[in-house]
């Protein structure tokens, strides 16, 4: 059986490991000079930066992602980060973040405890937001701007862009995955790792090298076009998001069409610091909920310091983007940064912005519409169909792992 | 080089360039250190950079 995979990004290369394997002819086409897509190391002033996410894995080793790569034989190690994850409070003090119930008033506190420990119950069926739901059963504005830093860290998206079953879904998978882990080698140690299990099960990746069609035989895709050239395939799989897989094919399904259509992008600004001091002093997350813009920050080389040169600390942050003046979202997160560490001396190595066609998330998380398409034997992975309650990477491996279900890998 | 309204900021460009000749904030913008090689053309994720001048 062959496999085409268009796009050699997480989705693309996590498909063709786990077909690979499975004993599929695999054949990845990607446009790019290079493969790994937004999860790529991008190699700046001796430092290790990333051409998208930053060097973390949401849920560690003990995710879906971590699980699908021991799965391939992808040897990956990943840090878990002790501690998980530390709030800065609006005192300028730190706590830790199973601690964060500790700032609520006790007849909150209880609440939602109840509401954690019942959450399947409390699940709402509507399409109620994220912060409307912490409004409705809480009303306080620690938790909603804890919210804002969580959703925007780890969607970017603000509290009031999520729907709160979305968010119930991630509370869950964090309770049964626990918190996050950095990859040693960062992003591009993953993808290049799954890009070895490939080769080593004979499937092939071409990069320069653009599908501009799909091929269908009535219902079904028999092939591809790349550069002038036809490509047989048994299943075509698409690491591109759905509508631009639309528009390979004449597609005549109006409903798919139409839900595809509004699905919409989420924006996110990443500033990456160079230090000779720790910034922060753990591999965890950094929530910042009272900073005017960024949401969180983490010191990747307390996990793998040969992420910089040797003496040197790589810091990145992350920020929604709220309005649609990006030099002023920018210029606050840069404030941000000053205003959060007012006495240590670092530099501003890059600053990464991503929006429109090349997103923090082709779909912002709660709308993604599945892997499937009107054509049976063509599915879409990656961050444009990402699984139910699935954080960024973690996402796009639940994605995968429907799809690998479907097929009956 | 010519950056179109395309750019999304991302910095690849600015990564890939071996003449430093990038800046980056919000969009890209080559400097006078450019030397047109056009190595950042086909770095460019959205199609933004073109010879063109």
């Amino acid at each position: 059986m062959k496999a085409v995979i268009i796009g050699a990004g997480l989705g693309g290369l996590l498909s063709g490991a786990k077909l690979s394997k499975a004993g599929y002819d695999i054949e990845i086409f990607e446009r790019l000079p290079f493969i790994g897509g937004r999860f790529a190391n991008l190699d700046y002033k001796g430092f290790k930066l990333s051409t998208g996410a930053l060097h973390m894995i949401p849920h560690g080793s003990r995710g879906p992602l971590a699980q699908l790569l021991r799965e391939v034989g992808a040897q990956v190690k990943i840090i878990d980060s002790n501690p998980m994850a530390v709030i800065r409070t609006a005192n300028g003090g730190d706590i830790a973040f199973h601690d964060f119930r500790k700032q609520l008033p006790l007849t909150k506190n209880v609440k939602l405890g109840t509401i954690l420990l019942f959450s399947r119950k409390f699940k709402p069926k509507n399409n109620i937001s994220f912060k409307d739901w912490i409004l409705k059963y809480f009303d306080d504005e620690f938790l909603l701007k804890l919210a804002d830093s969580f959703c925007g860290w780890a969607l970017s998206l603000a509290a009031k862009d999520v729907p709160a079953r979305e968010m119930l879904e991630i509370i869950d998978n964090m309770y049964k995955y626990k918190g996050s882990g950095v990859p040693v080698g960062g992003c591009g140690a993953v993808t290049e790792t799954l890009a070895d299990v490939i080769s080593s099960n004979g499937g092939k990746i071409h990069t320069k090298s653009c599908v501009d069609k799909i091929i269908l035989d009535k219902d079904r895709a028999k092939g591809v076009g790349v550069n002038g050239k036809t490509i047989d395939s048994d299943i075509v799989i698409s690491d591109i998001g759905h509508f631009d897989t639309s528009r390979m094919y004449e597609c005549k399904n109006d409903e798919y069409l139409g839900k595809i259509k509004d699905a919409k992008p989420s924006k996110g600004i990443k500033i990456c610091l160079s230090s000779d001091e720790r910034l922060i002093g753990h591999s965890g997350v950094f929530f910042t909920p009272y900073a005017q813009r960024i949401n969180g920050i983490n010191e990747v080389t307390n996990a793998d310091p040969n992420l910089a040169p040797p003496g040197k600390h790589l810091v990145m942050s992350h920020q929604a983007v709220v309005s649609d003046n990006l030099n002023d979202e920018i210029a606050l997160g840069l404030l941000d940064l000053k205003r959060l560490f007012p006495d240590k001396k670092y530099e501003v190595l890059l600053v990464q912005s991503y929006s429109n066609g090349w997103p923090v998330n082709r779909v912002s998380s709660g709308a993604d519409t599945g892997n499937k398409t009107p054509i049976r034997n063509l599915y879409v992975v990656g961050d444009g169909a990402k699984g139910k309650g699935g954080i960024e990477v973690e996402g796009v491996a639940l994605g995968v792992r429907n799809v690998m279900r479907e097929i009956g890998v | 080089m010519k950056v179109s309204k395309k750019c999304v900021g991302c910095g690849q460009c600015a990564a890939y360039c071996p003449y430093d000749a990038i800046t980056v904030f919000g969009r890209a913008e080559m400097n006078e250190k450019c030397v047109e090689c056009g190595i950042c053309v086909e770095y460019c994720p959205v199609c933004a950079i073109s010879e063109d001048k």
